[in-house]
């Protein structure tokens, strides 16, 4: 009787101080090691773009990759990242991979922003309208685009009121030429 | 040695196993190309001709600028410098141009580069008067060897030596800024392209040239030992250099000179090559030569070198070889840098009219050039002009994973992995497999059973993870940007509501402060009294007077008496303001707290904008600094989020 009531009771003990010491030991561990953030909006963030120009409804990169990771929006939505992006995402994410709306600003070089500075009445909506302060000028001033910065997020076109912002692929010269990839006709294609 | 051994061996084994000859160099794979070079051997060099126009382009680079000399319509002498880097460049990586001949600036336009991109650049044309007249000793030189690594920096830069064996990259650049860095200098005569000869040439009639010029840079440089390369088909050349080393020889005791015999295989005359093949040390990658203790150049950069420190002459010339089998006559000439390939390519007598684009380089490492007027640059080495091309064309079979490719790289990649994935679009996988230390030699296509075009594969996947690179940073740099951004309009937001919680905690206490009468006030109070007594009193005598006119009805005032009583009483009135100014104590409390809210908002402006512009002239002070304090800000604002975070949640506590 006794001998049974003491093996119980020291089971019990046993398994009551195991549980006690395994739930400090992860009672100390979601404190010590307790990750900021979400890592995977982060990661997410990493592969965007980052034109911060808006086309997928939310007001820049990270704010759309904030919604991915908590999975309240579309994997489809970023347009200049295409369908190379969108696979990227779905991959990190789990979601399901659906089709990019719009395919045709697909590997389409990248633009910048150019003023007509002669046209330009320095009415500084286009300044206000840059994600990333590209836009130099003052009121009443010319504006210039700085080249180096300008992510080509055509958010500063619409809202100019003269119409003297227009988008334009940087001319090609020998530093930025690329070798053309070769085309090659296999022996079926050929016939 | 054990090579003669190795060579008798290897002969009668090469006949039913031809690869056997890669045991013969120190260095993995190569090829044996038919070397097609006793075509332009043949014959003499031939004397320079000066042609119809000169076509020099100018190398621009974004961010460096170039200080013109020369105008439209100017006259030219021989050697006269056209054009260098602006001063106000930090690293010059241009070097200046000198007139190959004199004559007149005829334009400065766009014309078509020698490159494989067709792209056009701003060339000075020139045209020759034929008669040559040359400025002696441009670049001020005494003609004695340089005393510090510094002064020879100088003058191979003001003579516009670039390296001569194809690169390009400026040769001053190349050098170390201090003595005793470099243990060994490399006399670069391995010409392992088909068809070429003009260092074999050059080798032949200048050895005593290359070889002053090589002991100048090692006397200058502290450097004790010279070794030449050269390849056994090239058995005058060995013959010559050999010579001139042992009359050298004699002068210079306490350095010592080897002419060194390699066996032919292409691409021996690869720097890392040539350097595995005569040291036995292998450069790591993503280093240079310099970085192991090796010096290496061209012999023709050497003969330019030694030209430059002794009689002060600039580059402008280069021996360059017209050969291929398109030709009659193959042959080297000393061109004039400038000449267009077609007027050198029609001295060769073709077989049949050009209409093909000419080749610039070898057949193994050379392109097709745009358009047949091009003109020679310095790196310009040969000129192959091969007959028209049958029309069956070539037809690429699909990659049978044979391993032909990765026996042959000269740099121990896998070709074949790499054209898979290039093929793929899988660029990031590309540059793993070390796409970035091919040296486009063209081994890897000339051994493939299946024609594949494997360089420009390379050459297209380095190009695109370049691009995506120049993409990934950019990305980076509009997101720091786009941050800082909304940084910067949270922080604007939050002054201004500081601003006007301020004003407001301003009036309050303004207002409460107004209400209590105190001794500064005492003279204001005593006025208003005064104000209130002679109202008092004007009242008093209005009533008076309204009485009088009661009682003794005075004869109507005149319109002009009554205007003149208004007046006085205007007047009256002013007078009491000026001295009571403050009849309303709330209205006089609203401006001094109006007044004292502004203070402080201008007062918070300035110390703001002092911040700004404190920060302003540090971000000038270097984009590192800059990115710090990017960083910095970044952080800041982070932190101060945190905080107004924290601060909700203490204030709405989660239901």
């Amino acid at each position: 009787m006794e001998e049974w009531f003491i093996s119980i009771t020291a089971a019990i003990l046993i398994f009551v101080g195991l549980a006690i010491v395994f739930g400090l030991l992860l009672g100390y561990a979601a404190v010590r090691f307790k990750v900021e953030g979400n890592p995977m909006a982060e990661q997410i963030d990493k592969i965007l773009p980052q034109t911060q120009c808006g086309q997928c409804t939310f007001p820049g990169c990270k704010p759309y990759a904030e919604a991915l990771a908590k999975g309240e929006t579309e994997v489809n939505l970023c347009i200049p990242g295409g369908t190379d992006t969108m696979i990227l995402i779905s991959e990190i994410t789990g979601l399901e991979p659906k089709e990019v709306e719009v395919t045709e600003a697909e590997h389409k070089p990248k633009e910048t922003a150019f003023i007509d500075e002669d046209v330009c009445i320095g009415c500084v909506l286009c300044i206000k309208a840059c994600p990333v302060d590209a836009i130099l000028g003052a009121t009443k001033l010319m504006h210039t685009v700085i080249q180096s910065e300008c992510t080509g997020c055509d958010k500063c076109a619409p809202v100019c009121p003269v119409d003297c912002i227009d988008m334009r692929a940087p001319p090609v010269s020998l530093e930025n030429w690329q070798w053309p990839e070769p085309t090659i006709k296999s022996e079926g294609e050929a016939k | 040695m054990s090579s003669i051994f190795m060579q008798a061996f290897v002969r009668p084994l090469s006949i039913i196993y031809p690869m056997a000859k890669r045991w013969l160099h120190r260095f993995h794979g190569g090829v044996f190309p038919k070397t097609y070079k006793s075509l332009s051997l043949k014959h003499p060099i031939r004397s320079t001709v000066i042609p119809e126009k000169l076509i020099l382009p100018v190398k621009q680079l974004t961010g460096q600028k170039i200080a013109w000399h020369v105008a439209i319509g100017d006259t030219v002498q021989k050697n006269q410098c056209l054009i260098s880097a602006a001063k106000e460049n930090k690293k010059g990586i241009i070097v200046p141009i000198h007139a190959p001949t004199s004559g007149v600036i005829h334009a400065i336009e766009m014309m078509s580069l020698p490159h494989p991109s067709g792209l056009s650049a701003l060339s000075i044309i020139i045209k020759p008067d034929l008669k040559d007249t040359a400025l002696n000793n441009v670049l001020n030189v005494s003609g004695k060897v340089p005393e510090t690594p510094q002064q020879l920096k100088d003058i191979l830069l003001n003579a516009g030596i670039v390296g001569l064996g194809g690169a390009g990259f400026p040769t001053f650049a190349k050098l170390p800024n201090q003595t005793g860095i470099i243990n060994t200098l490399i006399i670069n005569g391995a010409e392992c392209e088909p068809f070429i000869t003009c260092d074999n040439l050059l080798m032949q009639t200048q050895a005593q040239d290359i070889l002053n010029g090589a002991i100048m840079v090692a006397q200058t440089l502290g450097i004790p030992s010279i070794i030449c390369g050269i390849e056994e088909n090239k058995p005058t050349a060995i013959q010559a250099m050999n010579a001139a080393a042992a009359t050298l020889l004699k002068n210079t005791p306490n350095l010592s000179i080897t002419i060194q015999t390699l066996p032919a295989v292409y691409p021996m005359g690869g720097e890392k090559q040539l350097i595995k093949e005569l040291t036995g040390i292998e450069v790591p990658a993503k280093t240079h030569a310099i970085d192991s203790g090796l010096l290496v150049f061209n012999v023709a950069t050497f003969a330019a070198i030694f030209k430059a420190i002794t009689l002060g002459e600039p580059l402008t010339q280069r021996l360059v070889t017209i050969a291929g089998l398109g030709l009659k006559h193959s042959y080297n000439t000393n061109a004039l840098i400038g000449t267009p390939f077609l007027t050198l390519a029609k001295a060769g007598e073709p077989i049949h009219p050009i209409q093909t684009p000419l080749i610039m380089g070898g057949p193994m490492m050379g392109f097709q050039v745009a358009d047949n007027q091009v003109p020679v640059i310095k790196t310009t080495n040969c000129i192959l002009v091969q007959p028209p091309e049958p029309a069956t064309e070539t037809i690429v079979m699909p990659c049978i994973r044979c391993g032909e490719c990765m026996d042959a790289c000269p740099v121990n990649l896998l070709p074949q992995q790499m054209f898979w994935h290039s093929q793929a679009h899988e660029f990031e996988k590309v540059e793993k497999l070390n796409v970035f230390d091919c040296i486009e030699c063209g081994c890897c296509s000339y051994v493939c059973p299946s024609h594949i075009p494997l360089v420009q594969f390379y050459r297209h996947a380095k190009s695109e993870i370049k691009h995506i690179h120049a993409e990934q940073q950019a990305a980076e740099l509009a997101k720091q940007r786009h941050e800082f951004r909304l940084a910067r309009i949270e922080r604007e937001k939050q002054e201004r509501e500081a601003r006007i919680k301020a004003k407001k905690a301003a009036v309050k206490k303004q207002a409460s402060e107004a209400e209590k009468p105190s001794g500064a006030s005492s003279a204001k109070s005593a006025a208003i009294k005064a104000a209130a007594a002679r109202a008092a009193a004007k009242r008093a005598t209005q009533q008076g007077s309204e009485q009088n006119v009661n009682e003794i009805s005075p004869p109507p005032l005149s319109a002009r008496q009554k205007a003149i009583e208004t007046a006085k009483k205007q007047a009256a009135a002013k007078v009491g303001s000026k001295v009571a100014p403050n009849k309303d104590p709330r209205t006089s409390a609203k401006q001094a707290a109006k007044k004292a809210a502004a203070m402080a908002a201008a007062k918070r402006r300035t110390q703001t904008n002092h911040e700004n512009n404190s920060d302003a002239t540090s971000k000038i002070d270097s984009k590192q600094a800059m990115n710090d304090k990017r960083k910095q800000a970044m952080e800041t604002a982070k932190k101060r989020a945190a905080e107004r975070k924290a601060r909700k949640a203490e204030q709405e506590p989660p239901k």
